[in-house]
């Protein structure tokens, strides 16, 4: 392997022993099968401000002798774990992205190799964005509001009583105004999630009562669009889980509004429960529009909105489901879908029985 | 004798309409354009309940909160947070500050805030 050859000569710097590795832009750690450091290019050197020859044949927690390694030991351990695309603070405005490969051989780990890829600037502009997104929907808030207040007003007929046609008006108004509102609360979801600080504060929940709630609160809709709704209660007790859940809500209120939504009246949905000792799992089953299938890809993705749905109602952010997938795995859980277009379509979500989560932003985030 | 309400809002907009509505519901509005003129007119005469938007010229919101409820007196006036901050975090800090209610406004209706009000003057 070509690292190998390095490490015969690490002590020479030579022409002649600069190897691939030298000219990588991402850091690249290799530790052998004792965890003990083989290689560390020059990235390495640079982004942890120390010599090669200081780190070479020391083992990874021998590593902590240098302030500059201790966040990248702690997060790998003595045992150097696995990992992929991770974010790790490695001092103030420095963050790397961490990935961390086990080599086998004949079922033996021989060797590991740690690749960091510096991420700061990506997660400065991402912050950024994030906090004019933040501002910027602060700021519409208000006038959105007072449009709001204004129409409202109007139609109460607080300042005066309106013919017919003038109040039709005013309520298309107050109507499309209502719209702005929701967009503005979804980007200020969106730049929560995306800022890594969306899951606050988690409590042991009851599944089925937060169920239940959204169903009662969403009873005039389904109702006015005469569409039947059966909540299937799990036949066994479920576990109690450690929930954010005003987050949770939002996440099956999302899924639950598309299924009200896109059912035509006369047509059903079912949510069920059930679960074990892991994990709950919820369905929510509607015998509505469907998912185009060469659309299915992209159903998780921001601002995604059917062909089908976007013809019959111009509303909709495109942001529910988005929302929906990224609470439900900040809470480690799963969440697909089966469609077929004309016959309806059922989302599935897992939660797994936990007492506290991790880190939000993991993986292949953005 | 109709019920006193302080309105502490600096969107004089806002405020016309609020005022407006609550004069229709038979309350007596006394407005505060920022947060110390409120706590001034708090301490000089009998309010029932306030109505306190968070983003105030002078003081803020939550500063004319930590007032009032450091005051043995004061802290029994029932306080509703109108605001446009939505964050659960702010809403967690007025509720535990010892708000009565938070209500963000683009999502309430005045007709909303004066139901919120006969709920909580009730009490």
């Amino acid at each position: 392997m070509f690292w190998k050859k390095k490490k015969q000569n690490n002590v020479n710097h030579n022409i002649g022993d600069l190897t691939i590795t030298d000219y990588l832009i991402d850091g690249l750690l290799i530790f052998d099968r004792d965890n003990k450091v083989v290689l560390a290019n020059p990235r390495v050197e640079k982004f942890f401000e120390v010599r090669q020859e200081d780190i070479l044949d020391k083992s990874i927690l021998h590593l902590t002798r240098f302030r500059s390694f201790k966040p990248l030991v702690t997060f790998l351990g003595g045992g150097i774990k696995e990992c992929y695309r991770q974010d790790l603070e490695i001092r103030e405005n420095f963050i790397l992205q961490v990935t961390s490969v086990s080599v086998m051989s004949e079922g033996e780990k021989i060797s590991t190799l740690v690749i960091l890829h510096d991420v700061t600037r990506e997660r400065l502009s991402d912050k950024m964005k994030s906090e004019f997104v933040t501002l910027a929907a602060h700021q519409l808030r208000t006038p959105t509001s007072a449009v709001k207040w204004s129409l409202q007003s109007l139609m109460s007929g607080d300042i005066g009583d309106l013919n017919t046609e003038q109040k039709k008006a005013i309520e298309t108004a107050y109507i499309t105004n209502d719209r702005v509102i929701s967009l503005v609360r979804d980007l200020l979801d969106l730049a929560q999630i995306e800022e890594g600080k969306y899951i606050s504060k988690t409590e042991l929940t009851d599944m089925e009562e937060i169920i239940q709630s959204i169903i009662e609160e969403n009873k005039n809709i389904s109702d006015n669009r005469r569409l039947r709704v059966e909540f299937k209660r799990s036949q066994t007790p479920l576990p109690k889980l450690m929930l954010d859940k005003e987050k949770i809500k939002i996440a099956i209120g999302n899924i639950f509004d598309n299924a009200l939504r896109y059912t035509l009246a006369g047509g059903k949905i079912t949510i069920a429960c059930f679960g074990s000792k892991k994990q709950v799992q919820v369905e929510i089953k509607d015998t509505g529009l469907g998912i185009p299938f060469n659309e299915q890809e992209r159903v998780f993705t921001k601002f995604f909105r059917a062909e089908n749905i976007r013809r019959m109602d111009t509303e909709g952010t495109g942001l529910g489901l988005y929302i929906a997938k990224n609470i439900i795995e900040a809470h480690e859980g799963r969440i697909w879908f089966d469609s077929e277009e004309n016959k309806g379509t059922t989302f599935y979500f897992t939660i797994p029985v936990k007492e506290k989560f991790g880190q939000f932003l993991r993986g292949d985030f953005y | 004798m109709p019920k006193k309400i302080l309105v502490i809002e600096d969107d004089k907009f806002l405020m016309k309409i609020i005022n407006k509505k609550l004069s229709s519901e038979n309350y007596d509005v006394i407005e505060a354009l920022d947060g110390k003129q409120g706590l001034d007119i708090v301490k000089n005469q009998k309010i029932d309940l306030i109505l306190l938007d968070l983003i105030l010229p002078e003081m803020d919101g939550f500063e004319v909160l930590a007032n009032l409820k450091s005051d043995p007196e004061l802290s029994r006036i029932p306080v509703i947070v109108i605001s446009n901050l939505g964050e659960a975090s702010q809403i967690e800090k007025a509720l535990k500050m010892g708000a009565d209610d938070y209500l963000i406004k683009a999502h309430f209706t005045p007709a909303e805030i004066v139901e919120r009000i006969e709920k909580i003057l009730k009490k």
